[in-house]
């Protein structure tokens, strides 16, 4: 009974041993709280337009029979400055369709940065008090969903976009639905 | 500071640690002395209870028989343990000893990176932009605007505006940045700086690949002291690693003595040193000689003059000089150097040659307040008759040298005769 008593406490760090080890070794991002949207329809989109005289942003645009990105950003959000050349090129070289949302940010203050920074999105909304951004699961900015052509959500990237994420994203891109 | 912290803290955590294992033994000797005095207890107690009479002798005797058995057995047992304890006890100081030494070095030579440089925290931090520095930025680009509607073909314009408006865009190479260095780069396909945005623009729209490539391109095609190749290589480095590419192999530097010949040339005598630096540059030179003039050789004659520049054979420097001059024109601080040769050869008093004016000349272009050529090209306008320009150049020294400096006098003297 002592004996056992005594290894106790060996054993928990063995076992707390074990566990940093493999959450050290085993490639998993902690910080990833996976998507529940990913495989489901794309949840409702109702945004008004960031450019004046446009019509707002509505449920339409992701149902158009192409695969459609929708890009969760704000002019504050420096991971969004640097993830935005590729949107540029992605519009430029793959023809991407590029929907863009300014969440929890002034219109003003997101056409200026527009404006210093280029426009690769086919359509911008804002969503200023960040309502539209609870249907989609959003957990800051910036994040990415990939909309296939019928309107199911194929990718959810949270965090910026990389050189990486290019080559899943670009095949279901190119292939369509 | 931080390091006696540490080594206290050590050495407290080793204390704390080898406490236990130098007591033990002492903590063995108590238990049989407690247990020694707990029976010595019983047995008093078993006397008083039989004075009081709560005992029979019988029960009495039977009681005191059985603790004695159990002191005996308590004995008996605390001379049998010491030999499995102490057998136990005798290996395990000098086993943890040599073990977790040895287990921590190998970690370390595992992990560890002792030739990692410090980071100062000073060097981290980056300035950030300035409100005045965003003004200047949108004013050069209103500038650079307004050139190019005057002149669009300006190549140092186009490359220039997108250069700024990169800056603009904090770093990153917008569409219509990229448009204009395009063409920059179409007008002027050597045009370092828009080579570089655009392998950046390339970079940051997620293609790597070509922006190593445009990059590598770049590279080679600068000259080996062009002020961008360490950030150049830099970038190349970082892009590399962050797209999980191979790093990019650095250029093959010029060919140059060994670290076996340099060290084998500090174990000679002064002497011996002499002849066999002497034997390198003479086979230097051989070989350049023999080579046909290609762009690549305005290294080694640079180095060819520079080693005879050293030596003081100042004519053959001169020539080496000449001929890295003729393969790519020589900056200004090898011109300072070449003049510098020229005019070790004059006698005192003597005008310096064509050639040296030729150089001293091009060394003052490229440095009006060159001291040496401000000197020997007055001296050579005095020689040639030209007075009011030696005087000239010789007060622009003047007023350059400091007031306790020993030539000063000797230059007043001068100028004086000259006037």
């Amino acid at each position: 009974m002592n004996r056992t008593l005594f290894l106790l406490p060996l054993m928990m760090l063995v076992i707390l041993a074990g566990f940093f080890g493999w959450s050290l070794l085993s490639g998993r991002d902690p910080a990833s709280i996976g998507s529940v949207m990913v495989g489901r329809a794309a949840p409702r989109l109702s945004a008004p337009s960031l450019r004046e005289g446009e019509p707002a942003l509505t449920e339409a645009l992701l149902r158009t029979g192409k695969p459609v990105l929708v890009n969760f950003f704000a002019s504050w959000c420096a991971p969004c400055l640097a993830e935005h050349p590729l949107f540029t090129r992605l519009k430029e070289r793959e023809g991407a369709t590029i929907i863009g949302i300014a969440w929890k940010d002034k219109p003003e203050a997101t056409r200026a940065w527009l404006a210093r920074l280029g426009d690769p999105f086919a359509k911008a909304g804002y969503d200023t008090d960040g309502k539209l951004a609870l249907d989609w699961g959003l957990s800051g900015v910036p994040e990415t969903y990939l909309i296939d052509g019928n309107g199911i959500v194929r990718l959810h990237f949270r965090g910026p976009i990389t050189e990486r994420d290019l080559s899943v994203i670009l095949p279901l891109l190119r292939g369509g639905s | 500071m931080l390091e006696f912290l540490l080594a206290l803290l050590t050495t407290a955590t080793v204390a704390a640690l080898l406490a236990p294992l130098l007591r033990r033994q002492i903590v063995r000797r108590d238990r049989l002395a407690s247990d020694t005095a707990v029976y010595r207890d019983q047995l008093a107690e078993v006397e008083r209870e039989r004075g009081r009479g709560a005992l029979s002798v019988a029960e009495a005797d039977a009681a005191r028989t059985e603790i004695e058995r159990r002191l005996l057995a308590a004995a008996d047992r605390d001379k049998a343990e010491p030999e499995a304890d102490a057998s136990w006890h005798r290996f395990l100081v000098p086993a943890m000893c040599l073990l977790i030494p040895l287990f921590a070095l190998g970690l370390y030579l595992r992990i560890g990176q002792p030739g990692l440089p410090a980071a100062p925290f000073v060097a981290r931090s980056v300035p950030a932009a300035t409100p005045d520095q965003s003004r200047d930025v949108a004013q050069a680009v209103a500038a650079l605007r307004a050139r190019l509607a005057e002149k669009p073909d300006d190549v140092e314009a186009l490359s220039a505006l997108g250069e700024a408006l990169t800056h603009q865009a904090d770093g990153v190479v917008t569409a219509e940045a990229q448009g204009l260095l395009r063409r920059a780069l179409e007008k002027n396909p050597d045009d370092a700086r828009a080579m570089f945005y655009l392998g950046l623009a390339d970079a940051q729209g997620g293609d790597s690949r070509a922006a190593l490539k445009r990059w590598g391109e770049l590279e080679q095609r600068s000259p080996p002291n062009a002020p961008w190749l360490a950030t150049l290589r830099e970038e190349m480095q970082r892009v590399a690693r962050a797209a999980g590419l191979p790093a990019p192999a650095a250029p093959t530097p010029p060919p140059g003595p060994t670290q076996d010949q340099m060290q084998a040339m500090q174990n000679l005598s002064p002497a011996d040193r002499q002849q066999a630096i002497r034997g390198m540059v003479e086979g230097l030179e051989a070989r350049l000689r023999a080579s046909s003039g290609k762009p690549e050789d305005r290294d080694g004659w640079l180095r060819l003059a520079n080693a005879r520049r050293v030596l003081g054979e100042n004519d053959k420097a001169v020539e080496a000089y000449a001929k890295a001059d003729a393969l790519g024109t020589l900056e200004p601080r090898l011109l300072a150097d070449w003049a510098e040769v020229h005019v070790r050869q004059l006698q005192p008093g003597t005008a310096p040659s064509a050639a040296a004016v030729a150089v001293l000349e091009r060394l003052e272009k490229a440095e009006p307040r060159n001291a040496l050529a401000l000197f020997y090209l007055g001296a050579a306008d005095f020689a040639r008759g030209d007075k009011p320009s030696a005087v000239r150049r010789w007060k622009t020294l003047l007023a350059l040298l400091p007031a306790d400096a020993p030539i000063r006098a000797m230059l007043e003297g001068k100028i004086k005769e000259a006037e």
